[in-house]
Order: structure tokens, then C-alpha cells, then sequence
């Protein structure tokens, strides 16, 4: 895993998004960017240069999972890895992700174990 | 003092005796007429009890949002619209949570960047204690010190580390805003959709004589909303039993791999 990757972290709770960045930085990646939706994270990749996206579900504005959905209909973005982190956990909505194309799925409350176990996981399997 | 329910039952048994009596008199016409007059009463009556039903639930938010404000004393001015109010309150709370945990969060930050000096001290630590150890050879008395001085570095180190960790919890459970904050906003968008229809109840019973029927309410769009057929955010799950919920990141997991991941 390259710690000089570039993440887009997307919630639109600041809290949150600060808790993923710290955590993150435990891991050794502090190249990170933020947006608090949706519609305000779509122009951020498209402009390129994110390696990996970190998404909230449950959004004002445009949701994590249309954002996904965007993501892989873009031609540019489709093999981005993205993880979810959300405290949606109807299991319909995490077969949802899962159809959309979801790399990962954190729910809420998590813990800082479990984060780390699965940006481990989805980039042990990208290779 | 009867309610408008009870007036209408004793009216009711009156033009019902009145209508008995015009029968067996044969006045047919007056007796369609007075069937019409119930008919009529009997919505203005039930128009007029929910008139009364829904102002009282008005009036009760109203008082309710105006004591969560003199509690919460965020600001001095009388204001009208009560959901404005309710709704102003709970996003007041979500300002709140959210700017004690950025400032839980700052000293966590603060205290990690402490956690880092500590560690810088034991690297330089680790300098001197060689240095101990080559003075060791020189003089007996130093015997052992080297030895012992290198334990309790490691157990320093070591208490060092499980610091960090509890500091990176405290960070990390301040999620509680995140997860206390979307329900409430689903509480405030509950608050003013009750709050609208609400109002839109009292237009309706004020312009009771103008309305025909009861069948004429607007059709609830509830229902078509709730036939959505996208699977949509709901917000964190507060019934953590119910079987389509997950209750942990192991039954996230558990299911992600029955579908190949």
C-alpha cells in the first residue's frame, strides 16, 4: 500500500471526517482532502489525482451511494477503490453497496482496528 | 361541559324524535330537510372537533419548544413559528456535540503531540543508556544498572504506547456526534413535516362550511413516499434487533462475504 496515495475522505459531519483523517494518519497516509457531500466530492475526483475514496452514505445533497454509483460510471474513476463508512446497517442497503460496486463496508460506530483492518484488506486485494 | 362529540349525539337524538315525529305527520319535504341538517352537522361537528385536536397538539409543540428554549437560553426572542423554533433548537444541540467534539478532539491532539515528545525522549534515552553500559565495565558499583535501566525504558515505552491508543479511542468515540446527529436531523425533519400538516389541518377545519365532505382531506403522499423502490439512507438503525439490521461490523462482514466479497 503507497502511504503517498491521495484520499478523498466524503461525510458531512466534520467530526467524522477528522476522525477518519486522524486514523488515517495513524496508518501513515496524511495526504488527504476533504468534501461534505456528494455533489461537492464528484468535481474533487474528477479533476483526478485521488488514489481512494472514503464515503459517508447518508448525505444532504448528493448520498454516498449515488456518489459510488457516479464513480463507476466514470470511465476515468470506475477501478477506484471506495470504502464505505456509514451508519446505515439495513443489510438490503449493504447488498445495495455491494451491487453499486463498494470495495468496503465500515458500519458506525466503528472501531479504529476495524478501519484499519479493512483499507488493509482492500488493498491487499487490488495487489 | 359537554364537548362537541356529546352536543352532537344529544342533537342527534333530538332531530331524530323531530324527524320521527314530521314523518308521522306525512311532511315528507320537511323531513328531507331536516335528514340534510344532520348531515351537514355531522361534518361540521367532526370538522370542529379535529379543529380542536389539532390546535391543541399545536399549541402543545408550541409550549413544548418554547420551554426547551427558555432551558436551553440560546436566545431572548419571542418567535411564532414554534417548528422554526423546535427545529432551531435541535440544530442547536447538533452545533454543540459537534464543537465539543472538535474541541475534545484539539486536546486529544494536543495530548498526541505530547505522546510524541515522549518518544523522542526515549530515542535520546536510548543514547545514554549505552553510554552506561560502556561505564559499566570501568566501575563496579554501576553493576547491573544498565540492565535494570533497560527494563524500566521498555515498560515506559511500552505505557507510552497504550497511551496513544486510549487517545486514538477518545477520538474515535466521538463518533457519538456523527451518529447522534443524524437522528436528530431525522427528528427535525419529523418535527416539520407534523408541524406543516398540522397547520395545513387547522386551514382546513377553519374552512369547515366550505368543504363538502371528509373524503375531500388531500390524499396522504405518505404512502407513495414510502413505495420508494431505490433502496435510500436512513439514518443510523436505533432498533439494533430487528432482522434486516445489522447489529455489528461482523454481520456487515458475514454478509459481504455470502455475496463473493
Amino acid at each position: 500500500m503507497n502511504k503517498d496515495m491521495k484520499i478523498l475522505v466524503v461525510d458531512d459531519f466534520s467530526t467524522m471526517r477528522r476522525i477518519i483523517k486522524n486514523l488515517l494518519k495513524d496508518l501513515g497516509m496524511t495526504n488527504v482532502t476533504e468534501a461534505d457531500d456528494g455533489q461537492t466530492a464528484l468535481p474533487i475526483l474528477k479533476q483526478g489525482g485521488i488514489d481512494f475514496l472514503v464515503t459517508d452514505w447518508n448525505m444532504p445533497g448528493m448520498t454516498g451511494i449515488d456518489l459510488l454509483k457516479e464513480v463507476r460510471s466514470d470511465p476515468n474513476l470506475a477501478s477506484m477503490p471506495v470504502l464505505m463508512v456509514t451508519a446505515e446497517a439495513k443489510k438490503e442497503q449493504i447488498i445495495a453497496a455491494a451491487q453499486a460496486g463498494v470495495n468496503g463496508y465500515v458500519v458506525k460506530p466503528f472501531t479504529a482496528a476495524v478501519l484499519k483492518e479493512k483499507i488493509d484488506k482492500i488493498f491487499e486485494r487490488l495487489g | 361541559m359537554k364537548s362537541g362529540i356529546g352536543q352532537f349525539e344529544m342533537e342527534l337524538q333530538h332531530k331524530a324524535q323531530e324527524l320521527v315525529s314530521v314523518l308521522d305527520g306525512g311532511d315528507l319535504a320537511h323531513a328531507m330537510e331536516i335528514i340534510q341538517d344532520l348531515h351537514e352537522f355531522r361534518h361540521q361537528v367532526f370538522f370542529t372537533e379535529v379543529g380542536h385536536l389539532t390546535r391543541g397538539l399545536h399549541e402543545a409543540i408550541k409550549a413544548f419548544s418554547n420551554e426547551l428554549g427558555s432551558s436551553l437560553q440560546v436566545d431572548d426572542e419571542e418567535d411564532d413559528n414554534a417548528d422554526a423554533d423546535a427545529a432551531d433548537r435541535l440544530n442547536y444541540v447538533i452545533e454543540v456535540t459537534e464543537k465539543n467534539a472538535h474541541e475534545t478532539m484539539d486536546r486529544v491532539d494536543n495530548a498526541l503531540s505530547l505522546v510524541d515528545r515522549l518518544d523522542s525522549q526515549s530515542e535520546r534515552f536510548t543514547d545514554l543508556l549505552s553510554l552506561v553500559g560502556q561505564l559499566e565495565k570501568e566501575h563496579d558499583g554501576l553493576n547491573g544498572v544498565y540492565d535494570r535501566t533497560c527494563a524500566v525504558k521498555e515498560e515506559s515505552e511500552q505505557t507510552i504506547k497504550t497511551l496513544r491508543a486510549e487517545l486514538t479511542d477518545i477520538v474515535v468515540s466521538q463518533s457519538y456526534q456523527d451518529i447522534t446527529g443524524q437522528l436528530i436531523r431525522r427528528v427535525i425533519t419529523l418535527v416539520t413535516n407534523v408541524e406543516s400538516h398540522l397547520i395545513g389541518l387547522m386551514e382546513m377545519a377553519a374552512k369547515v362550511e366550505k368543504l363538502s365532505g371528509i373524503e375531500s382531506a388531500p390524499a396522504s403522499d405518505q404512502e407513495q413516499e414510502n413505495k420508494k423502490v431505490e433502496v435510500q439512507a436512513e439514518g443510523p438503525q436505533v432498533k439494533k434487533n430487528s432482522p434486516d439490521v445489522v447489529s455489528n461490523q461482523d454481520e456487515v462482514d458475514d454478509l459481504l462475504s455470502s455475496l463473493g466479497f
